[in-house]
């Protein structure tokens, strides 16, 4: 008995509970590029053949910064071709999903080796898969099983792409079979996949696929990755990214399970407003001096605590989620100050920040995370953080931190459901659209990933359970398909409700939020929309501790 | 860390059709042998490992079609290819006049960036037929007029130098990968240039 309404008509409370019509989280200025996630696949899904082959020009960021900064050593140095931006903004549709049955056929080799290794229990009923190749079809990355024995399969995956490419002057999208779908993407030189029996859309796929290769970038920059398949077209990447594997890894364990990468959006460590001006400021005071320094970020536990920055630049909530997994990734950050090459793709995919990465102090799990165009910054950057660090534990930010990560009881974001006092209010995850950040009524811990990661390391298996009760991540799954009809790009629907015997979800967007709600089962319409409204009258209450409402520069 | 040991090698299998592509590959890899015929459709794959100098190396097989009808899927298949392997008949004068086209369609489209010292394996098969029409003399002079290619008489029926010719193969692919190893400079080259727009888009626009 699932009643499905779906209509951009009959809610006109938008106004009555934001005084100040801005709608909850809302400032003046952002951190953050406003991002639509979606409007970069959507770009991606509908970019031709040759848009893609047609390199467009972009000049570096990191050589403006440079510049502007006018080392003296400028002249020393040596010059790359700028960004070869494989992702043309604009452009005509050419989408050609086709739905067929995917089936190797090898006549007489069914007991050889190989053959058998695809239905190896290693690979086998397995929910995703994700396999990363070059564009000669050597295998690069699998996120399960052994790639060296997929070669063979990566060489099917090369020949389906570049067949379609090449006789039908086309792009192979997607292939969808009855219960399973692979997503193809072709990015620079390399051609990723994924093979999926979840839930998430083709788009949220593809999303995927370009955050594993901006992964990839990141670790290489675009530049050296173009730069090796232009002169050699048989190189086995795998040499290069040994060791990053992991941090590929990582990645599509956190984005199967952390709705920013659902939503584009960046979770903020809910803090006391004072805490927060505080952290910032020691931040400031101590860099303003720094002439090279392009951000100082914190962060924890995958969320963001601050963001400094020079002043004109901003950064892309999907380069802040691969510091997060690199920060996740690496438990040596958590032992030694380190000083990393990082590649920030959207921010510079030609060029490397460097960074200063460490901890704030044994007894806080922040880290701090500064970023320059220095090579050599690192004496500079780590005195700087350590008068950082002094000047928070002496204006007790240190322990606003702890105890927002520790989920104090009598923080009002520990719990909000029970604050708000709606009893019927299950979850929600609410994104303030211009300034890209995130809340959700149960922050996803860092236990429950360690956990979920556990379990994905052992399997990643598909396991029909029995659902006692949901976790957030749990629901976090359910609203992945109203996200997806929200950012459908023929018919997007403003407000989803639908309601049935396990549950109701509310799914509202206009043009300043996003907004998903689970309530018990058999709500009432008119009863959802006044939970709502008390829900974003708490959010507005609340702003100034869950997100950051400014954007402070050095 | 661990997969710095590793390499894989992508093989190319050229030659007319009938000459025993799918043969030696499967004697190669399966040790196997079948006196039935079956066309190739496109291309076939597959991978064995073998173990040259110490080096655990794994050999991506493109087994392709030699019938016309499939040749236009040459560039997308010959791309960033590690080895082309050049397959004739000894029975057949024809397809061993076919190796020079096919060694030029493959140095066409695959481009490779050295041709000269590109790894080829000539391989003429079927040596286990009575009605042998071309001899090995007349092969090894054609090799050695093409820079020296490595020549080997197969025979995929009896396993006659099929594992020695593929050992060949793998060594001279791996010769070259390390040869043109590439030369890893610190990847950071950043770009200068004076960008005053950049300056002047600042945030120093108070006109009060």
């Amino acid at each position: 008995m699932a009643s499905t309404s779906k209509d951009n008509a009959p809610i006109s409370v938008q106004d009555e509970n934001t005084p100040d019509e801005l709608e909850p989280g809302a400032c003046p200025e952002s951190i953050l590029n406003p991002t639509d996630s979606f409007e970069e696949f959507a770009s991606e899904m509908s970019s031709s053949l040759q848009e893609r082959n047609a390199l467009t020009t972009k000049s570096s960021t990191i050589s403006e910064i440079q510049s502007e900064i006018g080392e003296e050593k400028d002249a020393q140095m040596k010059t790359t071709k700028s960004a070869d931006d494989l992702q043309s903004k604009d452009g005509s549709i050419s989408a050609s999903a086709s739905s067929s049955n995917l089936t190797e056929e090898n006549g007489d080799d069914t007991d050889n080796a190989p053959e058998n290794y695809l239905h190896s229990p290693e690979l086998i009923n397995k929910e995703k898969h994700v396999f990363i190749l070059s564009s000669a079809g050597k295998p690069i990355y699998s996120r399960y099983g052994n790639e060296d024995k997929l070669a063979g399969l990566c060489g099917v995956i090369q020949a389906l792409v570049s067949v379609v490419e090449e006789q039908n002057q086309d792009i192979l999208r997607s292939i969808t079979t009855k219960d399973c779908k692979a997503v193809f993407l072709v990015k620079g030189p390399l051609i990723l996949v994924a093979v999926s029996k979840s839930n998430e859309s083709e788009t949220q796929l593809v999303l995927q696929l370009t955050y594993a290769f901006n992964q990839i970038v990141s670790v290489l920059t675009l530049t050296q990755l173009n730069r090796i398949f232009e002169q050699r077209r048989n190189y086995d990447l795998r040499r290069l990214l040994s060791g990053a594997e992991r941090l590929i890894d990582h990645l599509l364990i956190f984005m199967e399970k952390d709705p920013a990468f659902l939503l584009g959006a960046v979770r903020c460590l809910p803090l006391p407003e004072k805490a927060r001006e505080n952290i910032t400021n020691a931040i400031t005071t101590t860099c303003h001096k720094i002439r090279d320094l392009v951000f100082a970020i914190m962060i924890a536990g995958n969320q963001l605590i601050t963001l400094v920055r020079m002043k004109k630049y901003t950064l892309h909530p999907s380069d802040i989620h691969l510091l997060f997994n690199l920060v996740r990734s690496s438990e040596s950050f958590k032992t030694a100050e380190s000083w990393t090459p990082i590649c920030l793709p959207k921010f510079d995919a030609t060029g490397f920040l460097h960074g200063h990465v460490s901890y704030i102090a044994e007894d806080c799990q922040a880290c701090l995370l500064l970023l320059t165009v220095q090579r050599d910054a690192f004496f500079p950057l780590s005195q700087a953080k350590h008068t950082i660090a002094e000047k928070m534990r002496r204006s007790n930010c240190l322990v606003a931190i702890n105890d927002a990560l520790n989920r104090h009881r009598d923080l009002p974001t520990t719990n909000p459901l029970k604050h708000i006092g709606i009893p019927e209010i299950r979850h929600f995850m609410y994104k303030c659209k211009s300034t890209a950040q995130l809340f959700t009524s149960d922050p996803i811990s860092l236990d429950r990933l360690q956990d979920y990661r556990m379990r994905h390391k052992e399997g990643g298996d598909i396991v029909e359970k029995p659902i006692k009760k949901l976790s957030d991540i749990d629901y976090v799954r359910n609203y992945r398909q109203f996200c997806s009809q929200i950012h459908c790009t023929s018919i997007p629907a403003k407000l989803i409700f639908r309601s049935n015997a396990q549950d109701t979800i509310l799914a509202w967007v206009t043009n300043g939020f996003e907004l998903y709600v689970t309530f018990d089962a058999l709500m009432e319409k008119d009863q959802a929309i006044k939970a709502v409204d008390r829900l974003l009258w708490w959010i507005k209450k609340e702003e100034q501790r869950i997100f950051i409402m400014n954007a402070p520069t050095f | 860390m661990s997969s710095r040991k590793k390499v894989l090698l992508k093989v190319i299998i050229l030659g007319d059709s009938g000459v025993g592509k799918t043969s030696l590959m499967n004697q190669f890899v399966n040790k196997k042998f079948s006196n039935q015929y079956k066309a190739t459709i496109g291309a076939d794959f597959l991978t064995k490992e073998v173990i040259v100098d110490d080096r655990i190396v794994t050999m991506q097989i493109w087994d392709t079609a030699g019938q016309e009808r499939f040749q236009s899927l040459g560039v997308a298949f010959y791309r960033g290819a590690d080895c082309c392997v050049l397959v004739f008949d000894v029975t057949a004068p024809n397809t061993f006049k076919s190796l020079e086209s096919w060694r030029d369609e493959f140095l066409i489209q695959a481009s490779p960036r050295d041709p000269d010292n590109f790894p080829f394996v000539i391989l003429g098969n079927k040596v286990d037929l009575d009605n042998r029409a071309v001899s090995a003399k007349r092969a090894q002079q054609w090799c050695q007029s093409k820079n020296d290619i490595p020549y080997f008489e197969t025979s995929a029926k009896e396993a006659v130098n099929v594992e020695l010719a593929f050992q060949t193969i793998a060594r001279n692919a791996l010769a070259q990968e390390t040869e043109a190893e590439l030369y890893n400079e610190f990847p950071d080259q950043i770009k200068l240039n004076a960008n005053d727009n950049g300056r002047n888009r600042d945030g120093d626009n108070c006109a009060c």
